[in-house]
C-alpha cells in the first residue's frame, strides 16, 4: 500500500509537533498531548512514513531530513516537496504511468477506478480515488473537477528538483 | 524620558453593553459595560466560558449588530452600520455548497469596487497564499475540514482587511489539523506584507490564544465583563510546552474555571 491514507493537513500537523519535540517524540505522548486515541494518529503517522517525511522506531517517532526540510519551507515549497515524494510512490507511480501511456494527461473517474479496481483488488476503489486526489491537488499533481469527473495531469513543475 | 509611539488605534469599544429585551425591565445582559481598544499590529484573543459574549463582542465590532448602550468607534469615527475595512472567519467555515473553492474566495470581493480582471488576479493570488492552490475547481462537499476553513481564510483575507476577525476558527477541526492551520495562520500574521493590520480571535482554547495572540482579554459570564487583560511579550516563534506559556495558560485557566 503506497498511497497515503490521511489528510494532508494532519500529516503537516504532526510533523510540527514533532518539531515542537525537536524531532522526536513518543507516539503515546502525542497521542495523549493532543487527547486522542492511538487510532487517530495512526493513519497520519503512516502516511509520513510511507513519504519518508518521519521514521518510526520502537514507539518513537522521528523527523527525517525530508520532514525537516519540507517544514524549513514555505508553502509554495512544501508542494514541490510533496510533488516529488508523492509522485515516487509505487502504486502513484503505476497510476502516472496508466494515465499517461492509456490517456495522454487527461483521465476520467471512471476509467481510473476500474484501473484501481483491477490493480488493487483488496482496496475500496472509491476511497483510494480521493486519497489520490487529496494528495495530488495539494502537490500540484493534478487537477479534478467533480462536474466533469475529469483528472488532469500537470506539468511537473520546472522548479522542482 | 524616551517618548513611546503610541500605536494607532482601530477600533474602540466605549461602555458597551449588549442586552436582549429593553433595559428599563429586566433584560437578559450579555456583555456589560466593555471597554477595549484594539491597536495597529495586535493579536488579541478573547477567551472566556461558554455564554459569555464572545462572538456576540466581534459581532459588535464589525457592525453586524448594535449595542444597547456604550458606542464602537473605528480611526475615531462612530460607525453605525457593518464596517467595510473588517471581515469575519466562522467556525462552522459558512462556505457556499454550490461554489467551488474560486467561486466562494471571489464572494470576499463581492460589492467591491475592482474590475473583473482585478478580482480574478486578487483571487487567485490569494488562493496561492493561503494554499489552495490545486483546489480552486474543488466544491467544500470534497474538502477535509482544514481546507474548508483554508477557504473560510481566503474569502476573509482576499478584500485586504484592516481587521481580521476569527471566531473559535480552529475548533471544529481535529487536532493535527488545527495544529497546522495555526502555524499557517501564524506564519501569514507575520508576514508584514499581507492584510491584515489587527487580528482578533475568539476562542474557548486557552493555550490557542496564549501561543498566538499579543494580548488576551479574558471574560466572565452573565453578564460578560473583562475580569482581566493578559499581555504575551513572550517572542515568536512561542514554545507551547515552554513553561512561560505553561505559567499563563494556568493563570487564565483559573480566572475561567
Amino acid at each position: 500500500m503506497t498511497i497515503p491514507r490521511a489528510q494532508v493537513g494532519t500529516v503537516i500537523g504532526l510533523l510540527e509537533i514533532l518539531r515542537d519535540f525537536h524531532g522526536k517524540v513518543d507516539l503515546a505522548k502525542v497521542a495523549d498531548e493532543l487527547r486522542l486515541e492511538l487510532d487517530d494518529i495512526l493513519p497520519a503517522v503512516d502516511a509520513a512514513k510511507l513519504l519518508k517525511l518521519i521514521q518510526v522506531n520502537a514507539g518513537d517517532l522521528i523527523l527525517t531530513s525530508e520532514g525537516t526540510t519540507l517544514l524549513s519551507k514555505g508553502i509554495s515549497g512544501r508542494k514541490r516537496e510533496l510533488y516529488n515524494a508523492v509522485s515516487n510512490l509505487g502504486e502513484i507511480k503505476g497510476i502516472l504511468n496508466f494515465i499517461r501511456k492509456e490517456h495522454g494527461s487527461t483521465v476520467t473517474k471512471e476509467d481510473l477506478l476500474s484501473f484501481i479496481r483491477q490493480e488493487m483488488p483488496d482496496v475500496n476503489a472509491e476511497q483510494t480515488f480521493s486519497w489520490i486526489v487529496e494528495w495530488g491537488r495539494y502537490a500540484l499533481l493534478l487537477r479534478y473537477d467533480d462536474n466533469t469527473q475529469k483528472i488532469r495531469l500537470t506539468k511537473s513543475p520546472a522548479k522542482a528538483s | 524620558m524616551t517618548e513611546q509611539v503610541e500605536l494607532a488605534k482601530l477600533v474602540e469599544l466605549r461602555n458597551v453593553t449588549k442586552a436582549y429585551g429593553p433595559l428599563t425591565e429586566r433584560p437578559h445582559v450579555v456583555l456589560e459595560h466593555i471597554n477595549l481598544i484594539v491597536r495597529q499590529h495586535e493579536f488579541i484573543s478573547i477567551v472566556g466560558p461558554s455564554g459569555c459574549g464572545k462572538s456576540t463582542m466581534l459581532r459588535i465590532m464589525m457592525g453586524l449588530t448594535n449595542p444597547e448602550d456604550g458606542e464602537v468607534y473605528y480611526h475615531g469615527q462612530k460607525i453605525g452600520r457593518v464596517c467595510e475595512a473588517m471581515s469575519m472567519v466562522f467556525q462552522t467555515f459558512a462556505l457556499f455548497p454550490w461554489l467551488n473553492v474560486q467561486e466562494n474566495v471571489e464572494i470576499g470581493l463581492e460589492g467591491k469596487q475592482f474590475s473583473k480582471e482585478e478580482k480574478k488576479k486578487r483571487v487567485t493570488d490569494m488562493v496561492k497564499v493561503i494554499g489552495l492552490e490545486g483546489y480552486e475547481e474543488a466544491y467544500p462537499r470534497e474538502l477535509s475540514g482544514g481546507m474548508k476553513q483554508r477557504v473560510g481564510i481566503a474569502r476573509a483575507l482576499v478584500s485586504e482587511p484592516e481587521i481580521l476577525l476569527m471566531d473559535e476558527p480552529f475548533s471544529a477541526l481535529d487536532p493535527l489539523t488545527s495544529t497546522h492551520l495555526r502555524e499557517e495562520v501564524l506564519h501569514l500574521w507575520e508576514n508584514p506584507d499581507l492584510p491584515p493590520e489587527a487580528v482578533v480571535m475568539v476562542t474557548h482554547n486557552v493555550e490557542e490564544a496564549v501561543y498566538m495572540s499579543d494580548r488576551i482579554i479574558v471574560l466572565t459570564t452573565r453578564p460578560g465583563t473583562i475580569a482581566r487583560e493578559v499581555k504575551i511579550d513572550l517572542p515568536r516563534p512561542r514554545d507551547p510546552r515552554s513553561p512561560e506559556i505553561y505559567r499563563i495558560v494556568d493563570e487564565i485557566t483559573g480566572l475561567i474555571a
